[in-house]
């Protein structure tokens, strides 16, 4: 280093990065700090309208009466199982994005190029299994602005014991507006993650392109794939807590 | 291979263009947190079907949902593998912001249906 006389071994000293990291990841740090507070501020707005609801005549539905379907098992009770696949789903791309990143640390532009494509597949395959939720819901009375959900707990009970094959009646059945910020909130925090997703998978094909054109590993680094696989993962830590309290608690 | 780039007019060094080298570890702690991650969802999903809604499955959930968070951010974002003072400026605002806004919820919530 040609610099070597300049260069103190304080941290702070001056001549390096206190933080032994490029400016660009060191931003893309920053960045998902700000998100994290823009989702963590999300999902406590819903803590606090959901709270507002107890004890309402219209009370707050049973995430599990609601988000209770799987493609090709129509009128089958299946709570939380479609969101675990599409939970599996992320956490595989999120371990297949730092496959590429470790590949990319060893300069091996194939592997950086595989596993890239099976992470923006898999980024794929959750905004599909999203859009088919969505679909559900809309299609059974969820909407921005009004909701079709209001299960008293007479209903719920009814509900659980119900025959397996049976529930595709009660679900046509017994339907009251319920909150309504129960049906928005769940379009836009998921809508926001979504959206994310989106974004994310964009942003993958860009640098998974470059990749490919040889344009880092002229560059001799790969720390764009780093980069971008800190915001892939972030959607899959945000996914994390979305799971948590939407459809857990 | 030099990862520092100078100036190209001046030969000066650019402190902003700094990239640390890196290396790899190998995959074999990225696919043991994969497993466990994994393993742990299907916990929630055990969990969530054994026992009725109540606080304490929540708190079990939550505190399941800050363990996965930890692997994610600690293994997969790697920055349990960077410098000291990044991983606090890091997880120092979040871990105060969010706990702050989270014992706001708790403590006003519950006023909110109230009045």
């Amino acid at each position: 280093m040609s610099n070597s006389a300049t260069v103190s071994t304080k941290t702070w000293a001056g001549g390096r990065s206190p933080f032994n990291v490029s400016y660009g990841k060191l931003m893309m740090w920053v960045f998902l700090l700000s998100d994290a507070f823009t989702f963590s501020s999300l999902l406590v707005g819903y803590g606090a309208i959901r709270f507002s609801y107890s004890g309402s005549a219209t009370p707050w539905p049973e995430p599990s009466t609601v988000f209770n379907h799987f493609p090709f098992a129509h009128g089958i009770n299946l709570p939380l199982l479609f969101v675990s696949l599409m939970t599996f789903i992320l956490i595989f791309s999120s371990v297949t994005m730092v496959l590429a990143v470790e590949a990319g640390h060893r300069n091996s532009k194939a592997e950086v190029a595989k596993y890239m494509v099976y992470t923006i597949l898999g980024g794929a395959a959750f905004l599909s299994c999203q859009a088919w939720e969505w679909t559900q819901f809309i299609h059974e009375g969820g909407r921005l602005d009004s909701n079709l959900f209001n299960f008293t707990n007479e209903a719920k009970i009814k509900a659980d014991h119900l025959k397996l094959f049976d529930h595709v009646h009660w679900e046509l059945a017994d339907k009251q507006p319920g909150p309504v910020p129960f049906a928005s909130l769940f379009f836009i925090v998921t809508g926001f993650h979504g959206f994310h997703v989106l974004s994310g998978v964009v942003i993958n094909i860009v640098i998974w392109l470059n990749v490919v054109r040889g344009t880092y590993e002229r560059r001799g680094h790969y720390e764009m794939v780093e980069k971008v696989g800190l915001y892939w993962h972030f959607v899959d830590l945000v996914w994390v807590f979305v799971f948590t309290f939407y459809y857990l608690i | 291979m030099s990862n520092e780039q100078n100036n190209p007019l001046s030969g000066e060094y650019i402190p902003e263009t700094f990239i640390p080298h890196t290396e790899s570890h190998g995959t074999k702690k990225l696919w043991r947190t994969f497993w466990i991650l994994s393993f742990i969802t299907i916990i929630d999903f055990v969990i969530y079907f054994t026992f009725g809604p109540s606080m304490a499955r929540n708190i079990t959930f939550v505190a399941i949902g800050i363990v996965k968070a930890i692997l994610i951010v600690g293994i997969f974002m790697h920055l349990g593998d960077e410098a000291k003072f990044l991983r606090w400026m890091i997880v120092l605002p979040a871990a105060i912001f969010l706990s702050y806004l989270a014992w706001l919820l708790l403590l006003e919530g519950s006023f909110v249906s109230t009045y």
